[in-house]
């Protein structure tokens, strides 16, 4: 089966590099090889369970967390902001 | 007496409540073992032992004051460290959240807080809780009491380890496909994978939301209970979670009907355990349960359909880290989504994005069908089996694993491999019923074996009650001197 590894790994936001490539690429295809062991069913239908719904919580106002608690594992804060690399020029 | 820290939970509370020794007694015989045997076993990410001892010391003077104190008041408890607990780390035993420090609780924790638990620490895992063995973990990597030099399981490797050493009486645990059971397989306790919405998920790290739930793990039968009991029940900040309330156990099988699925004690499952678990069934059968031969035909495709639900929704979860609001970052230099890139790469470990590449795949264009859809649709197929088998037996035992515990690095180069050890275990999160491991003997290396009780949705008593009369029966079950 052909994997194409570089596209995949794209679509995950991560990269691979080159002397892991082969590797990896191997590794996929006997984690595909595997789980594509599935019987032919009609896949039709809905694929969530409709009788087993969730329950929404009344929508009364709660206090939050604090801003400064939140914001207190990001790597880059300015005035009770996240910071980000630029991305417009 | 026995030394404090080896006592059951259930031995602490009673000394506790006549007020023979104080929690403060108990929590620094506890911390001692701690310190004395973690450095062979290294169950623990990081330790809350000065916490620990003050909040002892708040209990006792509860106590003291005449003052009402929760269920679990006094006595320690160990927890994974995917669980938030507010001002602790939460690692998942990744570089990518290494230094994340929570800044809430977990409803899990709230729990214990309320009922008074001592948290003594936070348990190392497989990481992100990606695992069957403990050896993916960042930080940490967590040994059989049993045996040094073979893997405690996973991915609750830790909390395993440290209630199978007598760390703790018990300890917490998270199951996505069997993380709570197979590691208690492998350790020799009893681990309780809940139905899915009796334990509020809110706080638990998300690996796999539809199929995550957390667990007691625990030396007896009634310390799992007690700490299930304590932790169980809706919460209105997890949506799936459900009314409950957990109505207690007993210990006699007699006229309840206990089915054996014959597509689990096939060519994969090693001899010496089918040979001990058929021996755990005749027990029980003798206590006067009525075996039943059932089928479960969809178990042959488990393993895929598993596989790829789990990855599909992990690689949705893990997209949060992109080093923005927690976490690793990586590059910040170079733009965006070089940011990204650079903080996914350095900061997931191999099995990490494995998981993350297959669900990206089984979700990509063009093959949802072929993958994710007919996973789902599998998915309803093995419900539907179950919902049978229950009608005409009221619990199903298998075994929970079908080889004892393995050499480190023994399965690390073979994924496949390594991903058959969950084969036991999946059906029972991908139909969300509850399923417990009890401990039924040793294999010829000493390395112990364990058996999986299933039971109907919201029945935990059903399960409880034949792991407690199997438990009576034998006599209890061996504890590793460490």
């Amino acid at each position: 089966m052909e994997i194409n590894i570089k596209h995949i790994a794209k679509l995950a936001k991560l990269s691979i590099p080159e002397d892991k490539l082969a590797k990896f690429e191997t590794e996929m295809q006997d984690m595909i090889k595997m789980v594509e062991n599935l019987p032919e069913i009609p896949t039709g239908g809905a694929v969530i369970d409709e009788n087993d719904t969730m329950e929404l919580r009344e929508d009364v106002v709660v206090p939050s967390s604090p801003r400064d608690e939140m914001i207190m594992n990001a790597p880059q804060t300015a005035a009770g902001c996240i910071l980000i690399p630029k991305v417009v020029e | 007496m026995d030394k404090l820290y080896s006592l059951s939970a259930t031995s602490m509370k009673e000394l506790l409540d006549k007020k023979e020794v104080s929690s403060v007694e108990i929590t620094k015989s506890v911390i001692e073992r701690i310190e004395k045997t973690d450095k062979d076993i290294n169950a623990y990410i990081s330790y809350n032992f000065e916490n620990a001892v003050k909040q002892a010391q708040e209990v006792d003077e509860k106590r003291a004051k005449g003052e009402t104190v929760g269920a679990l008041a006094g006595i320690p408890v160990a927890v994974k460290d995917n669980i938030c607990v507010k001002n602790l780390k939460a690692t998942c035993a990744s570089k990518m959240l290494e230094n994340f420090v929570a800044p809430y609780n977990a409803t899990v924790t709230e729990k214990l807080y309320a009922n008074d638990a001592i948290i003594i620490g936070k348990t190392t895992m497989d990481e992100f809780a990606m695992g069957s063995s403990g050896e993916n973990s960042a930080l940490a990597i967590a040994k059989n009491p049993w045996n040094t030099q073979r893997v405690p399981g996973g991915s609750s490797s830790g909390s395993a380890a440290t209630v199978a050493a007598s760390q703790v009486p018990f300890a917490l645990g998270s199951d996505t496909g069997g993380s709570i059971r197979q590691p208690s397989a492998f350790t020799g306790i009893v681990g309780l994978k809940p139905t899915y919405g009796a334990v509020s998920r809110y706080g638990l790290v998300a690996f796999a939301s539809s199929l995550d739930q957390i667990g007691p793990m625990a030396r007896t039968v009634d310390d799992t209970a007690m700490l299930f009991s304590a932790i169980c029940g809706r919460d209105a900040k997890d949506a799936t979670s459900k009314n409950y309330t957990f109505e207690g156990y007993t210990d006699s099988v007699k006229g309840m009907r206990i089915g054996v699925p014959k597509e689990y004690y096939g060519e994969g499952v090693s001899a010496v355990v089918k040979e001990k678990v058929y021996t755990a069934i005749e027990t029980l059968k003798a206590q006067g349960a009525e075996i039943i031969n059932i089928s479960l035909p969809s178990t042959e495709y488990a393993l895929s359909a598993y596989y790829i639900i789990a990855c599909a929704e992990a690689s949705s979860n893990l997209g949060r880290y992109d080093g923005v609001k927690y976490g690793y970052s990586g590059n910040r230099t170079a733009g965006l989504n070089e940011m990204y890139e650079s903080t996914r790469s350095e900061g997931f470990g191999d099995e990490v994005k494995r998981r993350i590449m297959l669900g990206t795949y089984v979700l990509s264009s063009g093959y949802y069908d072929a993958y994710y859809k007919r996973a789902k649709m599998l998915q309803q197929n093995i419900v539907k089996e179950y919902n049978e088998a229950f009608k005409l037996c009221d619990v199903i035992l298998t075994p929970t694993s079908p080889i004892t515990a393995f050499n480190f690095g023994e399965k690390t180069d073979n994924q496949v491999e390594m991903y058959a050890a969950d084969i036991c275990t999946v059906t029972v999160n991908i139909a969300g019923l509850p399923g417990i491991n009890v401990p039924c003997g040793f294999d010829s290396n000493n390395l112990p074996i364990g058996f999986q009780i299933i039971g109907k949705k919201f029945r935990e008593s059903d399960i409880l009650t034949v792991a407690k009369c199997y438990e009576k029966t034998v006599g209890g079950f061996a504890v590793k001197e460490f």
